[in-house]
């Protein structure tokens, strides 16, 4: 007997939310503290003013611990997917339900809606005009086909960690959280002066509806990035793992 | 092997069990039993409880001390 449906979706909101409102959160904040000084380069925006790489670290360990408290929260209840890309990964290795996907997916993405507009709460006006709200999107000088392709080495990483840790029946128990947080603030720290380091779906879909419907920049445009990136990168480690753990 | 409360009390009763915590011999009548619910899997996946429980078998000092 498992936890019933819409209990499981209502996990894998707040997992979602918790994951947006602390760790998009926390790139907001950091445009909001460099707001008005100058950036040596077109390739920074304010966030690495403070400590180059130290910022996208520290933005790397507030979404790593707030995975984490994910995961060890809610994990036993819906599972913890908190992205979409790792539930479709695992309906696609047919290890999740195909009637659960839909749900699953919808609940993530208002997680991460609510969270955004939330975090506009508790802020106001300068989160959406100066912080866009943690939006994701390339930076200077990075094309589309770049940050599509950082995205899907990073969501890599992400899902063959999931698999290694958790999925595997041979993982150590009661590490996964610990490890899947730190795992992200490290892609995160690497890649996320390249295209952001979404590695979510739901991620950047909270920030750019926040974005649309609060009167900040329009980002759509990047969205398909975001959506083929994760999804690509999850599906290749997933495929890879069970190839390279087959007999 | 003989029930350890009995033989405390001057009784001389076959024990039928032995509590997991002490390793006390307990009789039918000292034996407490106790289910535990019996969960598979996490992270990744939702949690299942399984239909059969576990059964725990304690002697009445240990049954006390987990439930005080």
């Amino acid at each position: 007997m498992t936890t019933s449906l819409a209990k499981r979706c209502v996990a894998e909101l707040i997992g979602t939310f918790l994951l947006v409102f602390f760790g998009a959160g926390a790139a907001t904040v950091t445009l909001m503290l460099s707001a008005g000084e100058e950036p040596l380069t077109d390739f920074n925006i304010g966030i690495g003013y403070f400590g180059g790489l130290a910022d996208w670290l520290a933005i790397g360990l507030a979404f790593g611990i707030a995975i984490a408290g994910a995961i060890y929260a809610l994990g036993r209840i819906s599972g913890a997917h908190i992205n979409p890309a790792v539930t479709i990964a695992l309906w696609a290795t047919k290890r999740f339900p195909t009637s659960d996907v839909g749900p699953y997916i919808i609940a993530q993405l208002i997680g991460a809606a609510l969270a955004s507009i939330l975090f506009f709460g508790c802020t106001g006006p300068d989160a959406v005009l100066i912080g866009g709200l943690g939006a994701t999107a390339p930076f200077h000088g990075i094309s589309y086909t770049e940050a599509i392709l950082v995205e899907a080495i990073g969501t890599f990483l992400l899902m063959l960690v999931i698999m290694g840790v958790a999925v595997d029946k041979r993982a150590p128990e009661g590490f996964a959280g610990l490890i899947i947080g730190l795992t992200v603030a490290g892609i995160i720290t690497t890649t996320g002066n390249i295209a952001g380091s979404s590695l979510n779906p739901a991620r950047t879909f909270g920030p750019y509806l926040g974005n649309t419907l609060l009167g900040g920049q329009n980002f759509w445009e990047f969205f398909p990035i975001y959506i083929i990136g994760p999804i690509a990168g999850a599906l290749i480690a997933v495929f890879l793992y069970d190839w390279l753990t087959s007999e | 092997m003989k029930c350890y409360i009995c033989a405390e009390k001057g009784k001389d009763s076959d024990a039928v069990a032995i509590c997991i915590v002490c390793g006390m011999g307990v009789c039918m009548e000292h034996a407490k039993r106790e289910e535990l619910e019996n969960w598979e899997g996490g992270y990744p996946f939702p949690a299942k409880k399984l239909k059969q429980n576990i059964p725990r078998i304690l002697c009445p000092p240990c049954y006390e001390a987990f439930h005080t």
